[in-house]
């Protein structure tokens, strides 16, 4: 599977961003902004 | 080489791929593939007359293409075995219009083109990995102009050019004019502590003492040749070492404080100019020179990603593979009966590669001649009577260590005790609760949520710390005195894959205002990668209280290393901060919902709803 781009929500700041995801390549997250760890992906929203 | 392929207890298997490895330690099953080489190695003589009369020429990979070889060849010449090969994919075939000559011209009929390869297996108690490292291409520095000048060339090629066995015969001439060059320059740290996007930011051990060294070999061999170095810092540590760079020096090699900006061709001369800050004089130099060769950096090798799989390995963040411990177990793979050595661990020099491949034969054998093994009590077991087959712990074990089970066939999940690390992850990621964690069991870790919540919960600071990093780092912001609020209260795991999501719930469901789950950062895991599990359990569990309208920023997640006291502290003192914006009300309404929630699964495996 290949990396497919995400939303990324930093949960201690608020920040949102753009970034990449790959469920194969799992990589350690930082919010580019306040350094925390607390990073979430997005759900995708959902066709309707 | 000479004498590990005359020792009568090594096996030596030249030209041989490793395809799998199974079993764990003390029972590993190798899966090798004996590449053919078309010719008999055990009756080759080396005579040469196949090579000879060879037609086929392709660049010599081991002369840096400065020469070319026939397809029938003989790889280095110190090669062990002392056999020529095959090279089939250039080689024009037994079709006797085509060619054929080599089998013609051997004496030995040492030819073989249906040569297959062959597959073996074999049974070995411990793993060493030495799969070196590869150069750093330094094409990528544009400036430079290697490949786009002929007289730029690296390091590696100069090793070749001023060699006696190389393909001028030691004669170092520059590639235009194949004449000996009259001043020479070295840039350093290509592709070395760079923090720029190109090339890498570590240090790569061995180039400033190659350099020193090769500048010495020029001094010796051409005396009167100009030889400047361009560099950042002169890394000379090491027995003997900085001797040897006052002997440089001495001998009147240049060392300029500055990494060139620019290198051009003059059109007429192929000479090279340089322009240079001398950050000693803080002036902008200009230099000519008639060959310049660049000091390429270490790599990890191209197939560290398949030798990681084949052993289990886990790498650090510069793609080096990571030991189990950096200081008291620095030749241990984190998979038991496996060893590291060389540079698949790290750059390093002849002798420290030497140093620690010693290291890890006696490591090796240890266990060999102990023939026996003891493993922690920490390990996993799993509960027969809950399993439903689902086969989700042996495909989260990071150290292959469950063996998978078969719905149709009913076969349970085995965990091999001897290979089992203790992370915990298989426990956490188990839906059915079917396997239990020796020494960190569920009931222990929900005791434990439980007596920290028991009085005041809506006052403290739950937080989940793995052994190895979260809790060392809150150890080290203790013993450096730092400040952080006395309030958090910290449950132990092995990692912080253990953490499952029920333990996170629990303590929501308790009153829990704020949970920090914290860990070793990905590079620095102690189970090759459970972390990324936890990660994953993450967002699985901040969605999870998305749905049941608990915002999920109360759940925190952090990677905190031992030597990261600081970030402990600050992160405790961000997460107070979190805490007092949590309202009693929010406390409320998630202990309803979860408690709801929990009726409701109850019910669900009861097969009655309660009201």
């Amino acid at each position: 599977m290949t990396a497919r781009p995400v939303l990324f929500k930093c949960l201690s700041c608020g920040h949102e961003y753009e970034g990449t995801y790959d469920p194969d390549n799992v990589a350690e997250r930082t919010c580019p902004k306040c350094r925390s760890n607390s990073v979430r992906r997005l759900p995708l929203a959902k066709k309707k | 080489m000479m004498d590990v392929g005359r020792h009568p207890k090594v096996e030596l298997l030249s030209y041989s791929e490793v395809e799998s490895v199974a079993g764990f330690v003390g029972n590993f099953n190798v899966t090798i593939r004996k590449k053919a080489r078309y010719v008999n190695e055990k009756e080759c003589t080396i005579c040469g007359k196949c090579s000879e009369v060879c037609p086929v020429a392709v660049p010599d990979e081991y002369q840096q293409g400065f020469s070319s070889r026939k397809a029938v060849y003989l790889p280095f010449p110190q090669a062990v075995p002392s056999s020529y090969v095959l090279d089939m994919e250039n080689c024009l075939g037994n079709n006797p219009i085509a060619c054929g000559k080599c089998a013609e011209v051997c004496e030995k009929s040492c030819i073989d083109y249906d040569d297959q390869d062959e597959m073996m297996n074999i049974e070995v108690g411990v793993v060493i990995a030495a799969t070196g490292m590869d150069v750093y291409d330094p094409t990528e520095y544009d400036e430079y102009g290697y490949t786009r000048y002929e007289n730029v060339i690296t390091s590696m090629e100069f090793e070749r050019l001023i060699c006696a066995g190389g393909p001028t015969g030691g004669n170092f001439i520059r590639p235009t004019d194949q004449e000996t060059p009259q001043s020479i320059g070295f840039i350093q740290c290509v592709g070395s502590r760079t923090q720029n996007g190109r090339g890498n930011p570590y240090c790569s051990n061995i180039c400033c003492m190659n350099t020193v060294k090769d500048t010495l070999l020029l001094c010796d061999h051409y005396p009167g040749v100009e030889a400047k170095v361009f560099y950042m810092d002169i890394r000379a540590f090491g027995k003997g070492f900085e001797d040897l760079y006052m002997r440089s020096k001495e001998e009147g090699v240049k060392y300029i404080r500055g990494i060139p900006g620019d290198v051009v061709e003059d059109p007429n001369t192929n000479n090279l100019l340089l322009t240079v800050e001398n950050t000693t004089t803080g002036k902008l130099e200009k230099h000519e020179l008639d060959l310049l060769v660049l000091s390429q950096g270490v790599i990890p090798r191209k197939d560290t990603d398949h030798v990681k799989k084949l052993l289990t390995l886990s790498s650090t963040s510069d793609g080096f593979i990571m030991e189990s411990h950096p200081k008291l177990r620095p030749v241990d793979a984190p998979t038991k009966g496996v060893f590291i050595a060389g540079c698949m661990e790290s750059p390093k020099d002849v002798k420290d590669s030497v140093t620690q491949a010693s290291a890890a034969a006696a490591r090796a054998s240890i266990l060999l001649n102990a023939g026996k093994t003891k493993i922690e009590a920490i390990t996993s077991i799993i509960n027969d009577d809950k399993c439903n087959y689902c086969g989700l712990c042996s495909r989260v074990c990071s150290y292959n260590a469950i063996l998978s089970s078969d719905k149709k066939t009913q076969k349970l999940p085995v965990v091999i005790q001897a290979a089992c690390a203790g992370c915990g992850a298989c426990a956490a990621e188990c839906p059915q609760d079917a396997i239990i964690m020796r020494h960190f069991t569920d009931e222990q870790i929900m005791a434990q949520v439980e007596a920290i919540l028991e009085v005041d919960p809506h006052k403290h600071l739950l937080t989940f710390a793995c052994n190895w990093c979260s809790y060392a780092g809150g150890d080290m912001a203790g013993t450096s005195r730092l400040q952080y609020p006395a309030n958090c209260r910290l449950i132990r795991t092995m990692c912080s894959g253990r953490v499952d999501e029920k333990f996170v719930m629990h303590a929501f469901k308790l009153g829990a205002p704020m949970v920090l789950v914290s860990g070793c950062h990905f590079a620095d895991c102690h189970y090759i990668n459970a972390v990324h599990w936890t990660q994953k359990r993450m967002d699985k569990l901040w969605n999870k209280l998305d749905r049941l309208g608990i915002r999920a920023d109360r759940l925190q997640l952090e990677w905190i290393s031992a030597a990261e006291g600081q970030k402990f502290a600050k992160v405790m003192r961000a997460m107070e901060d979190k805490l007092t914006a949590v309202t009693q009300e929010e406390i409320d309404y998630t202990m309803k919902v979860l408690s709801e929630e929990d009726r409701k699964k109850a019910a669900k495996k009861g097969g009655e709803v309660t009201v």
